[in-house]
């Protein structure tokens, strides 16, 4: 039992905390919220620089190999600054996948690129009405030399700006993980706005020729490799989420013990102060469960019912802690003059994403009862 | 980061679910279906818990000089989790709370007396901290203590001192300066025999178990049983809430209604057919159940592993017990649902549902939210510790 953070890791967040910092001024922010991009490719490269592109990429590919944990803490920081960089997509359902279920060729090829920042892999696990990438509805027909790509994903996040996109389709009864090149003939990027304010893109394949190198992984491998890719995301959007919460419980303990009406502080009204409290909870609650999932997933032991635990938790802590801080704050929090807005949006693009409290809780109970009803018979 | 037991931990976790399966006899559950009995104070419960000390499993945590292990307090926790779960009526404020605070600071012949006593099983302690109009805001009390030659003459009334109509001593707060600048500052911890001159009891009943109201009428304790500083009780009060709650809040006996939940609904037939736990709205409730007690088991692992690093953070210590006590009163009606109708019959009545426990916890339960540090006063020390907000008023 340790709950201990390792030196190594705490000089990995400082790290993080300290140039992600410098990267989130409120006008940087603004000025990249003007692009349709909504990428900040300068505190990219500041971070490949500082090494933190390369944390769960091994020393051979160009990264440090501090493992899946210390990913999951760089996801934390960019969400306390909600930093417009695809950490997620790109070093956690892309990357972290790749370096474990790819083939060495792959890994040679992608993961140093990503590691110094100059190239991008995504990754598109959803498509309408299904967040499950271990069953999708797109389709893979074998043709000679790969497979013929055709589907729809959607919500992706900076699709034109990957070398790559990795998703997974259906062969016949058989599954396939496969990296798409967006650029290729068949393949169409229609823009999506979504709540958070990203344009990401709708994924439409039309017999999108896949090269048999682009092919990840097949059958029971790709499986595998498609059922831990979601849970890596999960834990990762569930990390994110503890930045964001705790950013904006911070911002709202601060806000109501300097805003004075009746010639107090709001602060000093228990109303408004246990409000912040139950944040406080919320947030604890959601860390504990998050660093479990994590240190699980770091471990590579089974962590299916852990991370479904954690992205419940994630998106009933996302929803009560945003709402609380807007109310709080009144209007200055829905004014997108103060940075809390940011925060919100964000917290409900997670809280969807990759599956719902609902639709996880229906998920976890049918897990336990197929549990009971097997230890019955 | 490493959230597991070791294997040594799962050992010891092993040992003291066995041993406690060889405590809890058939004479122990018949005599604990009496109500005045549920709490201990039975001749089996006394035979039990006298071998427990016997057994050398009492004060595992205080120091080797005192008889003890030193235990850590992760090692503390994986004892008192398994006893709570087996459902003995172990008196852990006794052993864990007041004990090591009498060992500390009282004379050596009182000591050697209730010290020694309790590590034999032989000695039980009931707390006398809340009156009539001092719960919340204790240092409002009023029982009296006036120094006579080298006695003190108590007089008062105590509430809610749970164990009292069967413990040998009472760990009495009272006011020794009504003139003190604060009033916190006027008190002086006790312990009062139970069987001198002056003491009785009345039972209160409650929605769940028994408890009393205490009476002290001219009652003259020699000075011998003063445990501290005159004036100094304030400290010895506060100074084992922490270690109070690790023991009030543990995961084993609310899992424990967990499982036998979730077994019983995929062995019971559901009317349109299939198994209860083959409806969604079951799984929904046991999911829920599931994943809020998993934050329960990390809270009491976290908070016993903080506690061997150092002193426990202040807002974590009543974060820990807001959620706990409101999420146990949540999962007991989680549970009934599932149970339905038939979760409402009680123990002793024919169709109980697993034995009529659920039902039971759930009116025990309730005492938790106010009960131990009301939740309103932890969540105002949460914003105040933990977000440095100004204090309310």
């Amino acid at each position: 039992m340790d709950f201990n953070i390792s030196d190594e890791l705490k000089s990995v967040q400082q790290l993080a905390q300290q140039i992600i910092g410098d990267f989130t001024e409120v006008e940087k922010l603004k000025a990249i919220e003007e692009t349709q991009e909504r990428f900040d490719r300068e505190l990219w490269a500041a971070l490949a620089e500082a090494g933190l592109l390369g944390l769960d990429i091994e020393e051979s590919h160009g990264g440090m190999d501090l493992g899946f944990f210390s990913l999951a803490t760089l996801c934390e920081e960019v969400g306390r600054c909600v930093a417009p960089v695809p950490v997620i997509p790109v070093l956690v359902s892309a990357a972290a996948t790749l370096r474990r279920f790819g083939t060495d060729s792959q890994k040679d090829r992608y993961l140093p690129g990503i590691a110094n920042g100059s190239a991008l892999v995504g990754a598109a696990l959803e498509e309408y009405g299904n967040d499950d990438p271990a069953a999708p509805a797109a389709t893979a027909r074998a043709i000679e030399g790969g497979y013929a790509v055709s589907g729809t994903k959607f919500a992706v996040t900076n699709a034109a700006a990957a070398s790559r996109i990795l998703l997974t389709a259906r062969a016949d009864d058989d599954l396939v993980m496969l990296l798409v090149d967006p650029k290729a003939a068949g393949v169409t990027l229609n823009p999506q706005v979504v709540t958070s304010g990203e344009t990401r893109s709708e994924l439409v394949m039309d017999k999108v020729q896949v090269p048999v190198e682009d092919v990840v992984a097949t059958g029971k491998k790709a499986a595998n490799a498609a059922i831990w890719a979601l849970a890596a995301t999960r834990t990762a959007l569930a990390a994110y989420a503890l930045g964001l919460c705790d950013k904006m419980m911070r911002m709202t303990g601060q806000y109501t013990s300097e805003r004075e009406q009746f010639d107090r502080a709001i602060a000093t009204f228990q109303a408004v102060s246990h409000r912040v409290a139950d944040c406080y909870i919320d947030v604890e609650c959601l860390r504990l469960v998050t660093q479990q999932a994590a240190s699980l997933i770091d471990q590579g032991r089974d962590a299916s019912d852990a991370v479904l635990m954690a992205k419940i938790w994630c998106g009933d802590v996302t929803h009560r802690v945003s709402q609380a801080s807007q109310h709080c704050h009144g209007g200055t929090g829905v004014d997108r003059d103060y940075p809390l807005f940011r925060y919100c949006l964000a917290a409900r693009q997670v809280e969807l994403s990759a599956g719902s409290s609902a639709s996880l809780t229906g998920e976890l109970g049918a897990r336990i009862a197929a549990q009971y009803l097997a230890a019955d018979a | 980061m490493n959230i597991e037991l070791t294997p040594q931990q799962k050992a010891l976790q092993q040992e003291v679910r066995e041993y406690m399966k060889t405590v809890m006899t058939p004479e122990l559950l018949e005599e604990m279906r009496n109500d005045d009995l549920k709490e201990g104070g039975g001749p089996e419960f006394r035979k039990q818990y006298a071998r427990m000390g016997a057994d050398g499993w009492i004060g595992l945590s205080w120091s080797k000089e005192l008889g003890g292990k030193e235990l850590s307090h992760m090692e503390q926790y994986i004892f008192t989790d398994e006893v709570i779960r087996s459902g003995f009526a172990y008196p852990f404020l006794t052993t864990e709370a007041v004990t090591p605070v009498i060992a500390a600071n009282a004379n050596d012949e009182v000591r050697e007396e209730v010290v020694g006593g309790v590590k034999q099983g032989k000695v039980v302690i009931a707390i006398g901290y809340s009156e009539p109009s001092a719960g919340t805001d204790l240092a409002a009390l009023k029982t009296r203590a006036v120094k006579d030659g080298d006695d003190w003459i108590i007089n008062g009334q105590k509430m809610w001192t749970s164990l009292a109509n069967y413990a040998d001593y009472v760990w009495l707060a009272a006011r020794t300066d009504p003139d003190a600048s604060k009033k916190h500052k006027g008190l002086t911890m006790f312990l009062v025999p139970t069987h001198y001159e002056g003491f009785s009891v009345t039972p209160v009943h409650t929605l769940g178990v028994r408890t009393n109201a205490t009476y002290y009428n001219d009652i003259r304790l020699p000075d011998k049983y003063r445990v501290g500083d005159v004036n100094g009780g304030w400290k010895l009060i506060t100074g084992q809430l922490n270690i109070e709650r690790l023991s009030l809040f543990t995961h084993g006996q609310v899992d424990s209604l967990y499982q036998e939940t979730c077994e019983w609904a995929a062995a019971t037939d559901a009317p349109g057919g299939g198994k209860v736990i083959e409806q969604a709205w079951v799984q929904h409730n046991l999911a829920k159940v599931k994943s809020g007690l998993e934050i329960v088991r990390l809270i009491c692992w976290k908070q016993a592993w903080a506690m061997d690093q150092g002193p426990l953070d202040m807002a974590d210590a009543s974060m820990a017990k807001v959620y706990s006590s409101e999420f146990f009163v949540e999962l007991y009606r989680m549970l009934l649902e599932v149970l339905g109708t038939a979760g409402t019959i009680g123990a002793d009545s024919p169709g109980a549902v697993l034995r009529g426990r659920i039902e039971f916890r759930w009116r025990v339960g309730s005492i938790l939210t106010f009960g131990g540090g009301t939740n309103e006063i932890q969540r105002d020390i949460i914003a105040m510790a933990g977000l440095w907000m100004p204090r309310t008023r």
